[in-house]
């Protein structure tokens, strides 16, 4: 596969992709290049505003309300977890918890406490409770 | 992994061969004692597969104490169903506690193994693709 990048001024960021024959990678490919144009629709001090996915770092659900957690703020969401996990299904994002969605792309490191439970370790410094049960999940995205 | 894929695929190969050969035994020669058997092993298998799951959607424990919980509540449940099905008198009951903990312990130590394999595996790709970035 070759890769060609080029910078053209003034014109939104476009993918092209050329195949000689449209197989399943090739459609594996354009769906996780359009997993990478999500945008989730949040609202924070009464403005409502999008979200783009590679801005999220995390989501998580408190008292049956989803916030969306950027690098420094912190976002409502009038979205079901559900919904947010079928349309970030071949993104970064993973469900790490019953209540926690990640960003594995601002994930730095994954370690074991002492207690035993996990911990994963964000570039922005800031730290969520791995569930075992969803260890494997994280795994098959990189 | 292969061999995993094979003896996973093996286990489950074995599993329906059994109830193949016993649902056309049961057609033939009624329910025997060996078929009720294993039959309870299956109804018992599901049910604490069930509970399993539950307990690890919702309780966050350690992996230590979660192996305790799960050996208590899966030796009760082992009991009672054996009260049940006639497995266990009052003399030998004790004995699940024996069955239970020799499977929670190999499956601690697979879970363990596993559990440190993977974080190595994150944390390797993690550290590759920030060198190659």
């Amino acid at each position: 596969m070759k890769i060609v990048t080029r910078q053209v001024e003034g014109q939104p960021l476009t993918v092209t992709i050329e195949y000689p024959e449209y197989t399943e990678s090739v459609r594996g490919l354009v769906r996780r290049i359009e997993s990478l144009d999500v945008s989730f629709s949040a609202s924070a001090d009464g403005k409502q505003m999008r979200i783009s996915i590679s801005d999220v770092y995390y989501l998580e659900k408190v008292d049956r309300k989803l916030f969306l957690y950027t690098k420094g703020d912190v976002y409502r969401i009038d979205a079901p977890m559900p919904e947010v996990e079928r349309i970030t299904e071949d993104s970064d994002l993973v469900r790490i918890s019953r209540t926690c969605i990640m960003n594995t792309s601002h994930l730095t490191e994954i370690r074991q406490l002492k207690n035993s439970h996990l911990e994963a370790t964000l570039d922005n410094g800031e730290k969520l409770i791995v569930s075992r049960k969803y260890l494997r999940d994280i795994k098959r995205r990189f | 992994m292969p061999i995993r894929k094979i003896l996973k695929d093996t286990c489950i190969l074995a599993a329906l061969m059994i109830l193949a050969v016993f649902a056309c035994s049961i057609i033939w020669s009624g329910l025997t004692a060996e078929i009720t058997l294993v039959l309870a092993l299956f109804v018992l298998a599901l049910l604490i597969t069930v509970v399993n799951f539950l307990m690890d959607e919702f309780l966050s424990l350690s992996i230590i104490v979660s192996y305790i919980v799960k050996y208590f509540v899966f030796s009760a449940m082992v009991m009672l169903f054996g009260f049940i099905v006639g497995w266990f008198f009052p003399s030998n009951f004790w004995m699940a506690f024996i069955y239970v903990g020799i499977v929670l312990v190999l499956a601690f130590a697979v879970d363990a193994f596993r559990v440190q394999r993977d974080i190595g595996y994150i944390n390797d790709h993690i550290h590759k693709e920030d060198k190659a970035s």
